[in-house]
Formats: structure tokens, sequence, C-alpha cells
């Protein structure tokens, strides 16, 4: 394009200086043809001037001579020729005026002729009238002595005259020849000129046609190219000139439109897009079609497409220019949207209805975009945070969660922010809020995705935990309070048992010696009060001892193995030996499963069970019988039933309780710590213990025990000891 | 000939109770008593006035005591080339495992805990005269018995 512009451009000056030449020329050849008829009309005139002069020294000569003739003669009649003359002097004197009055000199020249003229014709007058009155002598006399030196002076100013006008003649000739010798040049040298520009032009022209045949190749090349370009985009495309006349168009379009390609060639653009194109291609008073269009290129124009049936349809046009021949195009790609309107109105209808959801949501809900910022949220978290709706919206989360929230929206080296954000969905992640007043109070947020238009959205619930966490804080505190109480108890309990003890078995030891050694020697008194501080000593030991196993339980507790609780109730009845004989009972257990338990325990448990069951009798013949069932929990639950004096129900939760006793010293001994350290062996393993029970037709006791695999079985009746 | 026990003990009323119950023997026992560790091993290798101390057949080893410890006595005793063969029974309150176990490895003889009841403490002490001191052969004494 450049190229060509700039050859036509050469061509175009070549032919200006071409016409300037021959302009120029034509000047030339005029001035000449003006100053060759200048310089005639000065060689003329100069002529004139000559023959003029000539014939006043002439007309002189003849005045002379008539007025000698009249004074020889004396006849009147010779004077006519001197008359003439007179008037012809007269006559060559005004010529000569008129004709030198532009050159200077003569003007000086042509005054003093005339005076001289006059003064001889003014002699020659008296001289004629002397003939007349003195006669022929007097007037011969004036003759003769007439003033020579006057005729001479005469003659002498016209020779001068003549010099002077013949000396102009020369000039004026040679300042001509000057002029055309110049001319001559100039024209040689013009048609030179002339000559070689015409060269150059025509070889420019044919240049720059062979360059323009060469771009008109090349355009319909890259016409070609455009064509097919066209026809490959995915969109529709139409060309459009000016007059918004569509000159192209793809296949694309023709299917779009339902249109044959023919039937809108040369068609107005209105006819399938009927509002928002052809305006924009036209220029307005306040702008030029290029502005026009140069202020929509590239962007996608949201307008309206007919098809042949007259139905609409949603379009995107982008429009492009395109400079041809016919002055600038423009390219419009069209692209039916009719299914992203489709879904956007979809997605405007499902915004709104999230909308709805959120604002009945009980918590606070806040919907964050990726770059943190805060672009949907609920009246409830305006009240939470105490900003309002406007103060929040476009603003940075971390203004209200100024921690712990906005980084896990945020991807990083390892993780894409899908990944960053699906380890976030769900969890309840316990952050802080931050409201306007700058107080921060617990929150607890679950995030979920929200995936719309703009990308990935966080929703995030809001809930303001601060009763929650005051009520965990306080459960916390107080467990630490119970569980530090509790360790107390345990050191106190040991360490009382064990210090009190040592004293404790000085006094017993000693008032038993004292007893053994003296008894019968003092008076009965004294055996009495020995008796009370033995009795007493040694009570106080047992209930020391009892503590001290008590707490034991926890303290002395082994870790709890898979062990056979058969095994632990034949150890338990072993231990019991003499007991079982002394009162014939008799013991029976069903199969029993292994448990997770710890032993001694475990032993102990049965131990105390079983002894109870054998104790507590009103005088029969003991029966005691050892079951286990599993229950759904995959718990085992044990019975020890016995056919003993039962309890009331009344008393079934505190006979668990420690030094609980629900007879007298002197009925049943013990101290009524048995069945608490049961209670608490039970729940070192996680199980319940409760005694179901008549008055008079026995107790049976229950607990329960983690089971250690699933094995069913029988219940069957073995007879252990009699 | 009578039989000399080294009684280590810091209790006065397990001494005595001890003093008590032995007195019964029909053996003539005669009962030497350190209150500490530190008396113990100064009886055991004569020092500090302890020149003329018979060597005891037979030691009774509390093991909580004042300054040293019984754990460091018995340490000591069966570190000693000459004192280790000397039988060394360990008479305790302490029932802790870790206790029973320490005494063991150190060579303990053997391990008896104080009983609560007078009657037990009694019939732990006769069973002690009855076989360490009646049956059990010791070193350096022939039989016992005889």
């Amino acid at each position: 394009m450049k190229k060509k512009s700039f050859l036509s451009r050469m061509v175009r000056l070549a032919f200006g200086l071409a016409m300037l030449t021959l302009l120029l020329m034509g000047a030339v050849s005029y001035r000449w043809m003006v100053i060759s008829d200048d310089s005639d009309r000065w060689v003329r005139h100069t002529h004139e001037v000559l023959s003029n002069i000539q014939d006043l020294a002439l007309a002189m000569e003849s005045i002379e001579s008539a007025t000698r003739g009249f004074v020889l003669t004396g006849k009147e009649s010779d004077l006519d020729a001197y008359r003439a003359n007179v008037a012809r002097v007269a006559q060559d004197q005004a010529t000569i005026r008129s004709l030198a009055v532009d050159t200077t000199v003569q003007q000086i020249y042509i005054p003093q002729l005339q005076v001289l003229s006059a003064e001889r014709i003014q002699r020659a007058e008296m001289v004629i009238n002397l003939r007349r009155t003195k006669g022929f002598a007097s007037a011969m006399a004036a003759v003769a002595s007439g003033p020579d030196e006057r005729d001479t002076e005469f003659q002498a100013l016209i020779g001068k005259t003549l010099d002077k006008e013949l000396l102009l003649r020369t000039q004026r000739v040679a300042r001509t020849d000057g002029y055309l010798s110049q001319s001559k040049t100039i024209l040689i040298l013009g048609i030179l000129l002339g000559i070689s520009i015409t060269g150059i032009a025509s070889w420019a022209a044919v240049h720059d046609s062979d360059k323009r045949a060469a771009a008109e190749e090349s355009l319909r090349q890259s016409e070609d190219n455009y064509r097919g370009l066209m026809e490959a985009a995915p969109d529709g495309m139409v060309v459009v000139n000016q007059a918004g006349e569509m000159v192209l168009l793809n296949a694309q379009a023709e299917k779009q439109f339902g249109y044959r390609r023919d039937e809108l060639l040369g068609q107005k653009v209105t006819n399938i897009i009927p509002e928002g194109f052809a305006e924009r291609l036209i220029a307005d008073g306040t702008r030029t079609a290029a502005e026009a269009l140069a202020q929509q290129i590239g962007t996608g124009i949201e307008l309206i497409g007919r098809r042949n049936d007259g139905t609409n349809f949603p379009i995107e046009i982008m429009l492009s220019p395109l400079e041809s021949a016919e002055g600038i195009l423009v390219t419009a790609a069209i692209r039916d949207i009719s299914v992203r309107k489709n879904a956007e109105m979809h997605l405007a209808r499902m915004e709104e209805r999230y909308r709805g959801l959120m604002e009945a949501a009980p918590d606070g809900m806040v919907v964050v975009n990726q770059a943190g910022e805060i672009v949907l949220l609920n009246a409830q978290a305006e009240s939470q945070f105490g900003y309002r709706r406007d103060e929040l919206l476009g603003q940075k989360v971390t203004n209200i969660i100024p921690m712990g929230f906005a980084e896990r929206l945020v991807a990083d080296a390892l993780r894409p922010v899908e990944v960053a954000l699906a380890q976030q969905i769900g969890t309840g992640i316990e952050l802080h809020g931050q409201r306007k007043d700058g107080t921060a109070f617990p929150i607890e947020i679950m995030l979920s995705p929200l995936k719309n238009s703009e990308g990935i959205l966080v929703t995030a619930a809001i809930r303001d935990i601060r009763v929650r966490k005051a009520a965990e804080e306080h459960l916390a505190m107080k467990l630490e309070e119970l569980s530090r109480s509790n360790r107390d108890l345990e050191q106190f309990a040991a360490i009382a048992s064990h210090d009190l003890q040592e004293p404790l078995r000085m006094v017993a030891s000693y008032t038993q010696l004292l007893a053994r050694r003296y008894k019968g020697k003092l008076d009965s008194d004294a055996d009495d009060f020995i008796a009370f501080a033995v009795d007493g000593a040694t009570r106080m030991q047992q209930l020391i001892q009892d503590l001290l196993a008590y707490s034991r339980v926890a303290s002395r507790g082994k870790d709890l193995l898979e062990i056979s609780s058969e095994d632990a109730l034949r150890q338990a009845i072993k231990n019991l030996g003499g007991a079982i004989q002394e009162s014939g009972a008799v013991v029976t257990n069903g199969s029993l499963p292994n448990v997770l338990a710890d032993e001694s325990q475990l032993v102990q448990l049965f131990q105390n069970l079983v002894g109870n069951a054998i104790k507590y009798q009103k005088g029969g013949t003991p029966h005691v019988h050892i079951s286990a069932v599993m229950d759904a929990n995959r718990k085992w639950t044990f019975s020890v039933k016995d056919n003993g004096l039962g309890i009331e129900p009344q008393f079934f939760e505190r006979i668990f309780g420690m030094f609980q006793r629900l007879h007298k010293r002197e009925e049943f001994s013990g101290t009524g710590i048995g069945l608490a350290i049961c209670k608490r062996i039970v729940e070192r393993h996680g199980g319940t213990i409760s005694v179901e029970s008549q008055p008079g037709q026995g107790s049976t006791f229950h607990f329960s025990l983690d089971a250690t695999a699933l094995k069913s079985q029988q219940d069957s009746e073995v007879v252990l000891c009699q | 000939m009578s039989i000399n026990v080294l009684l280590v003990e810091d209790s006065p009323g397990d001494v005595r109770l001890t003093q008590e119950t032995l007195r019964n023997s029909k053996l003539p026992i005669t009962l030497h008593v350190a209150t500490d560790g530190v008396e113990a091993m100064s009886y055991l290798r004569h020092e500090n006035g302890n020149g003329q101390s018979p060597r005891p057949d037979f030691i009774l080893l509390d093991l909580n005591l004042p300054r040293m410890s019984g754990r460091e006595v018995l340490a000591e005793v069966k570190g000693d080339d000459d004192l280790r063969t000397i039988p060394t029974i360990i008479l305790t309150t302490s029932d802790a495992e870790v206790d029973i176990l320490r005494s063991y490895q150190l060579q303990a003889n053997c391990y008896l805990t104080k009983p609560v009841r007078f009657e037990e403490f009694e019939t732990l002490v006769k069973s002690i005269d009855d076989f360490w001191l009646t049956k059990v052969k010791l070193p350096g004494r022939g039989n016992a018995s005889d």
C-alpha cells in the first residue's frame, strides 16, 4: 500500500513538473514576443523622430530661400512657398514634441530647436516687410547682414538631436538583442527539461502500473484467504459496507438467519439485524464514520437477530474494520447466544432462589469470590458483624474474619484452588469474627462451593458460637476441676491409708499384746476397755485397707487384655474357698466368654459379688449362678444370681456407695466398701453395674464388659463347686 | 551359742514387737538393732565403736530408713565379698511390685511384708524363727538345730 502510494505520488509529481515547464516556456515565449514588438515600435519611433527633424531642417532651408526669392523679385506670389514652409515647421515641431515626450534628453533639445526656428522665421518676416516698404536695397542689406552664427547654431542643434536619437536607437536595439538571446536559452533548456521529465514520468508510470498489478494480485489473494477464513470461522460472518449493505457472508451466517447467500448479498443489513448494527457504522454530528466504527471495534455488542421466518434470537456481534478498494468495510462476527442467554436467565433465577434461601438461613451467610471479596451476604451476617450490607459488599472478607478464612480459598504451590477448597468443605472451622466496633467474637464457619459465571464462589455459613464456647470452656474447666479433685482424692486416700496404717498398726498390735498379756490380771473394766480398743483399732485397720484397695482400683490398674472370664471366676472361687466350704454354697456358671479386662480386678469383682452372695443369707444353702449374654452393643452382660436375702429397691443405688451398709455389724461384718470397689472396677472397664432384687427372693447383680470377638456361646450349666 | 540377728529398723514399736515375739523362741537369739542404714553398715564393718560387735548370722532389713535406705544397705552388703554370705531378709510395710523386684535383683534372700494384724505379725516372726533360724543351715555355723 505504502509503496503504491509512493509510486503514484512520483508519477503525479513528474506530470506536475512537466506542466510547470510548459507554462514557463509559454511565459518566456510570450515575453519574447512582447519584447520584440516593443523594440520594433522603438525603431519605428526613432525613424519618425529623425525624419521629422530632417524635415524641419529642410522646411527652414525652404523658408530662407523663399525669402531670398521675394527680395530679388518683389513678387507677392513668391511668398506662397514661404507661407507653406512656415506651416510645415509648426507641423514638424508639434510632431517632434509629441514623439520625444519619453526621452528626457530630447525634451531639453527640442525647446531650444523651437526657439531657434522661431527666431529665423521672425527674421525672414522682417526681411519680407523691408522689401515691401524700403525696397530691394535695404532688404538685401538686411539679408547680407543676417546673423550667420544663429544659422550655424540651428544646424548644430539639429545635428545633436539627430545624434542623440541615433544613440538611443542603438541602445534599444542592443537591449532587445540581449532579451532575445536570453529567451532562446531559456526555451532550449525548457524543452530539454520537459523531455527528461516526461521520460521519467513515463518510466514511473510504467513501473507503477506493474506494481499496481502485483498489488492487485496480492489483494485478490488475500481476499481469497479472507473468504476462506470467513468460511472457516465458527461464527456467522457478515461484511457490510458504509451504506449498510451486505457485501460478503459465510455459510454460518446463512444457516443462522435461514437465508440463501444470494438472498442477502446487496441487501440492507437491517433485514437480518434490525437494530443497533447499521446505526453503529454511520457518522453523526459529533463523530466521523471512522470514529464511530473505532468506538465499536472489538466490543461484544448484544443485539437481536431476525431469521428469514421472522423469528428473533439473541446475538452477540464483534466488529472489525476491513479496508478495501470500495472504502472501509465492516466485518461482523455474529454469535447466536440464545443458549447462553437462557443459561444466564436460569442462573439469575437460581441466584434469586439462592438469595431467598440465604436470607431464610438461621446462620449468617457470606458469599466470597476467589479474590476474597464479599459478593453477597444475608441480614443475619449484617447483624452479627454490625455492618450495613452496602458497607461490606465488595470489601475484603478479612475485614470481618481477619484470619483463617481468606487463606483457605487461596491456591498455593502444592495445590490448586479447587483442591484447597475441597479440603475445607463441610468442616466446621472455628475462627474469630470482628465486628464493626472492633470487638472480636468466636465463630464457626462451614464452607461450601458455589460455581457461577464468575468462577467458584464460596458460601460461608457463620455461626456465633459465643454461648457454646463459653459452655465448652465452662465444661472444660469443670472437667479439669473434677479430675484434679479426683486425683487429689486418690492421692489423699493412698497417702492416708498407707500413712495411717503405720501408727494404727502400733496401736492395734500393742493393744492386742496388752490384751494377751494382761487379760484377767487387771479388773473386768480394764478387760472391757482393752477389748473396745482392740476392736476399734482392728475395724479401723480394715477400713483403711478397704480404702486403699478402692483407691488402688485406679492407681494400680493394669492394661485391659483379652482374658478368659471363666478363669477369673475359678480364681475367685478358689480365693473364697474357706467361705464356700463353711457355708456349703453351690456356685454354678454358664459358658463364660473371653473379655477385655484387667485379670486381677475381674477376679476381685467376682470374688466380691460371689462372696456377698454367700454371705448375705438367711440360713439355707447358698446357690449362686454366674452367666453372660451379649447385648446389641457387642457388650457382655454378666449376671451373678443368688438366693439370698434380697435388697429393697430404695437401696439399689445406695449399696454401690462407699461405706454403705444395710445391716448391723452384729449381723454381718464388713466395711461396706465391697460393692463400691465392684462399681469402680466395672466403670474402669467402661461398663455399668446394677442390681435387681426382691427382698426374700434373692438378688441378681448385672455388670457389662467389652467383648473381644463375636463368639456366641451357649449357656450351659456347669457345677463347679459344692 | 546364741544366734546373732541384726535388725535394721527405725520404728521402735516394730523393734519392740519383734523383740517381744522372739522372746518366746526356743533358741538363744541375740538381737542387735540398727535404726538406720548408716548405723547398720558401721555395725557390719566394725566401725565407730563397733569394733567388737559380732558378725550377724542373719539380717532383718526394713526398706524405708532415714539417712541410708534399706535398698542401699542391701546393695552394699551383697556387693561386699565378705558380707554377701549373710542371709538378708527384707521385712517392710511396702507391698509395691517395684520394691519386691528390686530387692530380689539386689539378691535379697527373702521378701516379707509386715502384716497389719498383730497375730499375723507374730506368726510371721515365728515362722522366721522356725524356718530361717531353725531349719536353714547358715554359713559358718554347722547345723543350727544342734
